[in-house]
């Protein structure tokens, strides 16, 4: 994407995010990363309308979802999106000093190193979860045998980047109590203050709050998930500060989160 | 007391006490915590248990990956993040988190993947330290399993060669260094004035990249223009592991040492220490019993005892 071009056409009215159908397809960790780029783009002040796609995974630049469709370009991934929307003039980090957005940084990476992984581990290596969840839904757009065939080569891809990076080994307790860690550094990141850095949200506060309202919101074979996170009352009620703010005055977006939160189910 | 502790590790060079970055992350982490470890290096691999390098072993127990012997070493009462507030806490899992996704790709390319460096110093060196017949194997298997941590964590697409997934890891890591740089300032760790598990994990990192000679080596050139980092690493060599900068250790290292050592067990276990003191205060002749508690009520007479329990 050269700069140039991207900064001089302003936002369309008719930007698009793409994810896959959310009430049949959809996955926990596709699902916060959608939450998360949908959370930015409010924070931002950017009007986008959200499109469900079977094939979206497939339409995407990188294979990873969501993405957006603004003006000719297609962009996808919340880091990518950021420097994007950067481009043009919007930013939620210009306020913050070097020191604070290298911590910024890494805090988003513990976000993407432990929660977006657990999540992927859960959905595709815990044996219970990947039978009665994520095999019927992941291909439920498609045919038998295809939809068969599809989760099942996902499922071996995702299993052996689980094994290249050492999560492998690991048993679902050592997932949750990672989790667990991670809920705690962020709490205690949080602290009291409304969001990360006081005053004005970041893109850190739109990544966070997409992967634990999701987390929170989404009924899987138990509850110990959603449990780790409920543990930091502060988590939750800064889940709820930021669905307030951004979410429930948009009509088309109230269906899907405002729903979502008061049936506190996703699946089944 | 712990139980003896040995810890197995790969060997040093060029002036450091290990050259792979886990190891050098738990002996650093252990100098900095006090905890006793006897380092073996490993010369003929088949004595090593199947798994990761590092490994701790304690009396019976095999620990094999950093974080969790640095866990081990914490129960064990060797904290150096002892003094490290909540929010330090979270901070130091963030910046690690940090490490491994941006900066690890770069340390293993440079190590295993760029064909140079590879070829001529990483595969002789730890052939060298392998026995045969493993050593013909084993440096071949590490590459491959380097090669595909990173194309399956990096390189999907938009990326489709591997030049175009090198050119995005060194930037990340670049991007990564000039971070670190920026958070460390001028202090001399990161967290104020001494060591935690963050300094532990960025010397472990950043210690093979500067001082490891390689043909290729667009990473250290970054990092030597980052001059803090660099003190950072000398610092750490010099203070913690006696070793000078072009890495002779000098006789007599093992008074020093241990009295580092003691010094920071002192600090970590002064409750130990505080309750030890109010027991001699009991049983000595010249004063009283009497509790802690009402030492913070009384004036006049009782000071004598306040100043009893600071002396050595």
């Amino acid at each position: 994407i050269s700069p140039l071009s991207t900064a001089a056409e302003p936002w369309p009215e008719n930007a698009a995010l793409y994810q896959q159908l959310k009430d049949e397809q959809i996955l926990l960790s596709d699902n916060a990363s959608s939450l998360a780029v949908q959370a930015f783009l409010q924070m931002c002040n950017l009007p986008i309308r959200v499109v469900c796609r079977a094939n979206a995974e497939y339409m995407s630049p990188s294979g990873k979802l969501p993405f957006i469709h603004v003006g000719n370009q297609v962009v996808s991934e919340l880091g990518p999106i950021v420097q994007f929307v950067k481009a043009k003039g919007h930013s939620l980090s210009d306020g913050l000093d070097e020191v604070q957005k290298a911590e910024m940084k890494a805090y988003m990476e513990l976000v993407n190193n432990m929660l977006l992984t657990a999540e992927l581990y859960l959905q595709w290596c815990d044996d219970v979860t990947v039978e009665e969840i994520t095999h019927p839904r992941y291909g439920s757009p498609y045919p038998w045998p295809l939809n068969r065939i599809l989760s099942y080569q996902k499922q071996w891809e995702v299993k052996r980047k689980m094994k290249a990076i050492g999560w492998a080994g690991k048993t679902l307790e050592q997932v949750l109590e990672d989790v667990d860690q991670c809920c705690q550094a962020l709490s205690q990141r949080l602290g009291t203050q409304p969001y990360f850095f006081n005053k004005q949200p970041t893109e850190l506060d739109a990544l966070v709050f997409g992967h634990l309202f999701t987390i929170l919101t989404t009924q899987l074979i138990t509850d110990e998930l959603s449990e780790k996170v409920k543990n930091y009352s502060n988590l939750t009620a800064f889940c709820r500060r930021i669905e307030q703010q951004y979410f429930e005055g948009h009509d088309k977006d109230s269906s899907t989160i405002a729903a979502r939160s008061a049936k506190k189910s996703l699946l089944r | 007391m712990a139980a003896p502790m040995e810890l197995r590790c790969w060997g040093g060079d060029w002036g450091l006490p290990s050259v792979h970055p886990e190891s050098l992350t738990v002996m650093a982490y252990a100098k900095f915590s006090g905890a006793p470890l006897t380092v073996n290096t490993l010369s003929s691999f088949w004595k090593a248990p199947k798994g990761d390098i590092p490994v701790l072993i304690s009396e019976d127990k095999v620990i094999s990956q950093p974080a969790k012997i640095l866990n081990f070493l914490r129960k064990q009462k060797y904290n150096a993040d002892y003094e490290l507030s909540a929010k330090q806490g979270a901070d130091t899992l963030a910046y690690i988190a940090l490490l491994e996704e941006k900066l690890l790709p770069a340390l293993l390319h440079t190590f295993w993947i760029e064909a140079e460096n590879y070829c001529s110093v990483t595969k002789p060196w730890f052939a060298s330290r392998i026995a045969f017949p493993l050593s013909l194997y084993l440096p071949g298997k590490m590459s491959s399993e380097a090669l595909n941590r990173i194309l399956l964590t990096k390189g999907g697409p938009p990326l489709y060669s591997l030049t175009e997934v090198e050119a995005q890891i060194y930037r990340d890591a670049k991007e990564c260094l000039n971070l670190l740089s920026k958070r460390l300032g001028t202090s001399q760790f990161f967290f104020g004035d001494t060591p935690t598990t963050l300094d532990a994990f960025v010397f472990g990192f950043l210690a093979p990249i500067y001082k490891v000679c390689f043909p290729r080596v667009q990473l250290q050139e970054h990092l030597k223009q980052l001059p803090n980092l660099c003190r950072f690493c000398d610092e750490i060599l010099t203070c913690y592991f006696r070793l000078s900068v072009s890495g002779h250790s000098p006789a007599g290292q093992d008074t020093a040492d241990a009295n580092l050592q003691k010094l920071t067990q002192l600090v970590n276990k002064e409750s130990n220490l505080i309750e030890k003191m109010d027991d001699n205060l009991r049983k000595s002749p010249q004063h009283p019993p009497r509790k802690l508690t009402t030492l913070k009520l009384a004036a006049g007479g009782e000071e004598s005892s306040p100043f009893s329990r600071l002396s050595p």
